[in-house]
């Protein structure tokens, strides 16, 4: 990567990126209030393990056909791939969730005069991969390098969740956010080398989760 | 003439082919064709002539690698269906071969279609693909579950090597309004994850076309359970709502999704729950 191109992935990874991404720990409530998730080690194996299923069977895959669509300015395969994406996302609050981030995301883009932005904000389809990558492709930042810094800010995001919520300290965050590192590379070229008939994992008991969730009494989070 | 290896003779390809049509007020079961092992019996109508009930048969009974069934039906424009099976699925141990079972369900404007079939048991060692795809034009509805077990559990016998993949997909007018798709390896670690299975054999969801607000807080009250040893959660997708378990048994799995069921249909196909005669024998 040029430098400017680092500049810009490290613009988009940001937990400053202001698309409030932080309301959102994806069913990892529900999990600690359930106690499925009530230490470091419970922390570390919920996040790498998710990292290692949905995000390497889903996200990666998927993020990098809607990054070949908008490279080739293939309109209709960008479309579809979103659309799977969505029909993915097991359920109410976590569909609900890339639509909020999604929509912020473009309305940023937008307003960092990033062409096509727009027409996302409130299509139907839109997710925050789907703008990631726009901006990734815009922004001429390499693909593998997109996808980690994908992957990457989902797993920060997470990480700050469980601090939260656990509650852990910010050294254990660190050493979960360490072993992300170590993970992420291999996970990434598994995902990304997976067929189109491959694409898509549900797990069962974060759909579970995520759907109590959407009506528990309490809650800090979004999702 | 050629051999036939060992293997293409001892395989069985099965194919059912059902099209209902509506007629007059009634719902027929104006086209079949079958080859192979898989059979339709003759169709019932327990809740009169508009909705016909209809049990696909496997006599064999269980499936070994290298075996394709492939079940397709169609309602047609205003006709109304239900299908299930009289009996449990069931994926044996392969020494090699992978199983395939591809049910394809396509439904017409203003038809409805229910898919029920009772669940598949996929056997330690089996290697077993397992699709269900649901195709809606129009306006067309839908309800319709998959009970999935994982090793017979009930025998002691876990899911400790072997993979069934199992995808379970809603489409309507050719885009998707849900994807379960999951890959399961025997001994794998979504086996036991929190965030997986959580170490319960059983996995099952319902699906059911819809998009009242109100569906999924009934269904919900209807399904909940304090048991610890199983979970059940409801949620409202975009046209869908999806009511997913997870526990020890089967029959408490069709057992929740039944109830939930019950609560569905009225909203979506505005008849009540009329259960299959061959569920009580």
């Amino acid at each position: 990567m040029t430098n400017q191109t680092t500049l810009r992935l490290m613009q988009l990874v940001s937990p400053a990126l202001p698309v409030g991404a932080y309301a959102y720990s994806q069913g990892l409530e529900t999990a600690v209030e359930r106690g499925w998730v009530s230490d470091e080690a419970d922390a570390r194996d919920w996040i790498l393990g998710l990292m290692d299923h949905s995000l390497c069977h889903l996200d990666v895959p998927v993020f990098a056909r809607i990054y070949r669509g908008f490279a080739a300015d293939d309109k209709a395969a960008v479309l579809a791939w979103s659309e799977l994406l969505r029909a993915c996302r097991e359920t109410a609050e976590l569909q609900a969730e890339d639509h909020h981030l999604g929509a912020a995301l473009a309305r940023l883009l937008d307003e960092l005069d990033v062409p096509g932005a727009s027409t996302w904000v409130d299509h139907p389809a839109r997710s925050f991969a789907t703008l990631f990558a726009m901006a990734a492709v815009h922004w001429q930042i390499p693909l593998a390098d997109a996808v980690s810094g994908y992957v990457w800010a989902w797993a920060e995001n997470q990480v700050a969740a469980a601090i939260k919520l656990v509650p852990l300290g910010q050294t254990a965050g660190q050493r979960i956010l360490s072993d992300v590192t170590v993970e992420l590379p291999e996970m990434m070229e598994r995902g990304l080398e997976l067929e189109d008939s491959a694409i898509g994992a549900i797990a069962p008991a974060l759909a579970m989760a995520s759907a109590l969730h959407e009506v528990q009494y309490s809650r800090l989070f979004r999702s | 003439m050629p051999e036939l290896s060992e293997t293409d003779t001892d395989c069985w390809r099965g194919e059912l082919e059902l099209g209902f049509h509506h007629r007059d007020g009634r719902t027929v079961l104006a086209d079949r064709r079958h080859l192979g092992p898989l059979r339709i019996q003759r169709p019932f109508y327990p809740e009169g002539p508009g909705v016909c009930h209809a049990y696909v048969l496997h006599p064999p009974g269980g499936v070994v690698g290298g075996d394709t069934l492939h079940i397709s039906a169609r309602a047609q424009t205003g006709a109304h269906a239900l299908l299930t099976t009289p009996a449990a699925g069931k994926f044996y141990r392969s020494s090699g071969a992978t199983a395939h079972q591809v049910v394809n369900l396509c439904v017409q404007p203003n038809a409805r279609l229910e898919w029920l079939p009772q669940e598949t048991i996929v056997f330690a060692g089996a290697k077993a693909d397992l699709l269900t795809r649901v195709d809606l034009t129009g306006d067309a509805e839908f309800l319709g579950w998959e009970i999935l077990c994982l090793g017979r559990s009930a025998a002691g016998e876990g899911f400790d090597h072997g993979n069934v993949r199992q995808r379970f997909e809603i489409w309507r007018e050719n885009k998707p309004l849900l994807l379960e798709r999951i890959s399961i390896d025997g001994g794998g670690p979504l086996l036991t994850s929190p965030w997986g299975l959580r170490g319960f054999p059983v996995t099952a969801s319902l699906i059911a076309t819809g998009r009242d607000p109100g569906l999924a807080s009934q269904v919900r009250d209807a399904v909940q359970t304090q048991d610890a040893q199983e979970y059940c959660s409801v949620t409202q997708l975009d046209d869908v709502v999806v009511c997913r378990y997870l526990g020890l048994h089967a029959a408490h799995a069709r057992h929740r999704l039944s109830r939930a069921w019950e609560i569905l249909r009225p909203m979506i196909v505005q008849r009540p729950a009329c259960a299959p005669r061959i569920w009580f024998t």
